[in-house]
């Protein structure tokens, strides 16, 4: 047994990036602003879903040749080849291919996020949003495994892969890749960060705590909402397409509810609200992820059959009911931000403290 | 349509509408004592069929004996879960976003501990050992000994449950829970044990709904959580807390799942691969438009098994 060893931590820096992008995304709409997206696979599978479309649609087109129908029988190895044909040769139309794609998932992820908030104007309970939200990102589930014009429905998509085809070894292939995953990550969490701090954050956890409250004092949560929805979307779409070309392939099932509870997963453990916290959720979980199949090909070996995927899932609830109940705040809990009006009134109340604690005639 | 496929999907149409009204007033009755959705209902399906199959390989293949097993097991599970789950949740006054979250993650757990007992013991798709016979042939209609036990004895439990709630004690005192359970305390109503009392009714029915599922199809780990968005349909439609709305609401998500897609099938060409996204259709349609459910359309049958305000 062999374990590469840099070729297994560039590809758990990859996974660690995808990750924390989608959990950033979750942490901004649940975490700060309360939408409770029990969805959130939806959003990720749009970015798959436009990556699908744009590798065999728009990147022949590019590269100045004639898109194949990608999912009829007698074509569908020709058309694999030409994608891989120009991601080898063709390093600018790959990576303009590529920016597109991100670009226009972000803006698919935003515009059906938009959508998706429209609901919540009108349900009467406030977890109603949640069970819309999840049986929507179903019923789309559903509708592309069955309709093959964008991933040839259940059949799926081969042939999405990194627009690093034309570098000349693996290892550099990965590496580009990876750096490509953790660049986008970095500038979600470092937008993430500004947005939290923002008086729009706190606008934002202000409709966290009592939506109401904030209604009351002339905010337009339903607008408010919508917006968020529309960023934590479009990241999670980016995610998407970083997540379907990091495996190469792209099928419907991958984007279920076991999805959206990974995700869950990471942020109710790291800590719900605090960007950093979403991080370390991402980057445990993917450990553990690895874990569990590095451990399930070892024992495998060894002979014991024991089915490790099952284990990981009974693992993953697990630690969801022990944070729920024993941590609800996660492991790095959101801080207490204070800025510089906090601070000046928190001096004035001490003067005036002081002054009222001094013996003397009350008035 | 040709009458033959008619006859046989409005006959599959009152089997699984039957099988989803039994699971659904659980649902229904946990949404409106414990005021909790509880997602992990669809282990509490899987748990009974996995222990009606154990029972029907290892001792006898008796109907009754089978769905007894179901419910004891099953109705224990629910209340462990009570106990270890949702009980210290709901002490703390968790939202209902952390409650729902936490029902999915016991379903996870229990899920994939029964494919962890289906693996070490080989019982994937494994039918439940009930000899299977033609008790009606009707032109085009065939009518196992299967279709007689599942769909009367879900009827039968349904109405026995409503029974239970509108003419017993224990059915007042859970209806004072549902209803405002500050002031069923109050006026002494024991809720400690109401609500154990519900738990295992619930996870009850729910276990006998997965032992006669599988009586009827195959029995597998994800049994439960393919049919749960059906049952969450069916108890939408009855606004959610009605019981009687619940029911008409399981047999219209079955009826819109085979006779309508059998229908849309044959004249459409739709492929069944969708339909699945028909209960889900009808869980957004009507949670926007007519989230209090279709009972107040027939207010003048409605009775007080409605236990809403």
């Amino acid at each position: 047994m062999n374990i590469d060893l840099v070729a297994s931590s560039i590809s758990l820096l990859t996974f660690f990036g995808i990750s924390a992008i989608i959990a950033l995304s979750l942490n901004i709409e649940y975490g700060v602003a309360g939408i409770p997206n029990f969805g959130q696979a939806l959003f990720v599978s749009l970015g798959a879903y436009t990556a699908g479309v744009t590798y065999t649609r728009l990147m022949p087109l590019l590269a100045g040749r004639t898109p194949l129908e990608p999912c009829a029988s007698g074509n569908m190895a020709a058309a694999l080849a030409l994608r891989g044909e120009i991601l080898k040769s063709m390093p600018l139309v790959a990576l303009g291919n590529f920016a597109l794609t991100l670009l226009l998932a972000a803006v698919i992820g935003g515009v059906v996020g938009l959508l998706a908030s429209y609901p919540a104007l009108r349900l009467k309970e406030e977890w109603f949003l949640g069970l819309v939200l999840l049986v929507g990102a179903e019923t789309v589930r559903i509708i592309v495994r069955g309709w093959p014009p964008i991933i040839c429905a259940h059949n799926g998509l081969s042939g999405i892969s990194p627009p690093f085809g034309w570098l000349p070894t693996a290892q550099i292939r990965s590496l580009a890749f990876a750096g490509l995953v953790l660049a986008i990550a970095a500038l979600c969490y470092w937008y993430s960060e500004r947005l939290v701090r923002s008086p729009y954050g706190r606008l934002l956890k202000a409709l966290r705590e009592n939506g109401s409250v904030a209604a009351g004092l002339g905010k337009d949560m339903a607008r408010v909402r919508g917006q968020v929805m529309v960023i934590g979307s479009a990241m999670a779409a980016l995610a998407g397409v970083l997540f379907v070309t990091n495996l190469g392939f792209a099928s419907a099932n991958d984007y279920g509810v076991a999805l959206t509870l990974d995700i869950w997963v990471m942020i109710v453990l790291g800590g719900l609200g605090n960007m950093r916290g979403a991080l370390l959720g991402a980057l445990i979980v993917t450990l553990l992820d690895r874990f569990t199949s590095v451990a399930a090909i070892q024992f495998n070996m060894l002979g014991i059959d024991i089915e490790f995927n099952y284990v990981r899932y009974i693992l993953f609830g697990l630690i969801l009911l022990l944070m729920l109940r024993f941590r609800p705040q996660g492991l790095w809990p959101e801080p207490r931000r204070t800025t510089a009006a906090n601070r000046v009134l928190a001096e004035q109340a001490g003067a005036a403290g002081a002054a009222a604690s001094q013996p003397g005639p009350a008035e | 349509m040709p009458i033959g496929l008619l006859v046989d999907s409005l006959a599959t149409s009152v089997l699984v509408g039957s099988l989803y009204a039994l699971m659904a007033v659980g649902l229904t009755l946990t949404m409106a004592v414990v005021k909790l959705p509880n997602f992990a209902h669809a282990e509490l399906i899987s748990t009974g069929a996995y222990a009606a199959l154990i029972v029907s390989l290892a001792l006898s293949g008796s109907p009754l004996l089978v769905m007894a097993a179901a419910f004891v097991v099953a109705a224990l599970v629910a209340l462990l879960t009570h106990w270890t789950v949702f009980r210290p949740l709901s002490r703390r006054k968790s939202s209902t976003y952390v409650l729902i979250l936490a029902s999915f993650a016991a379903g996870l757990i229990i899920r994939y501990l029964l494919f962890l007992l289906a693996d070490t013991l080989d019982l994937f798709d494994k039918r439940i050992q009930v000899a299977q016979e033609v008790w009606l042939q009707a032109g085009p209609l065939t009518l196992t000994n299967i279709f007689f036990w599942v769909a009367p004895t879900s009827i039968l439990l349904v109405v026995a449950l409503s029974l239970l709630l509108n003419f017993t004690q224990l059915g007042r005192q859970m209806r004072a829970l549902a209803d405002n359970s500050t002031l069923a305390a109050v006026v002494g109503v024991p809720t400690t044990r109401v609500v154990n009392l519900t738990w295992l009714l619930v996870g009850g029915t729910a276990g006998v709904g997965g032992a006669l599922w599988g009586m009827y199809t195959f029995v597998d780990p994800m049994l439960g959580w393919l049919a749960i968005l059906s049952v969450f349909a069916a108890a939408v439609l009855g606004g959610l807390t009605s019981f009687s709305g619940a029911i008409l609401g399981a047999y219209i998500v079955a009826f819109a799942e085979n006779t309508l897609m059998q229908f849309l099938n044959y004249s459409f060409g739709l492929d069944f691969s969708f339909k699945p996204a028909i209960p889900f259709i009808i869980i957004i349609l009507m949670l926007m438009i007519r989230p209090q459910g279709l009972t107040g359309l027939f207010d003048g049958l409605r009775r007080d098994a409605q236990m809403e305000r």
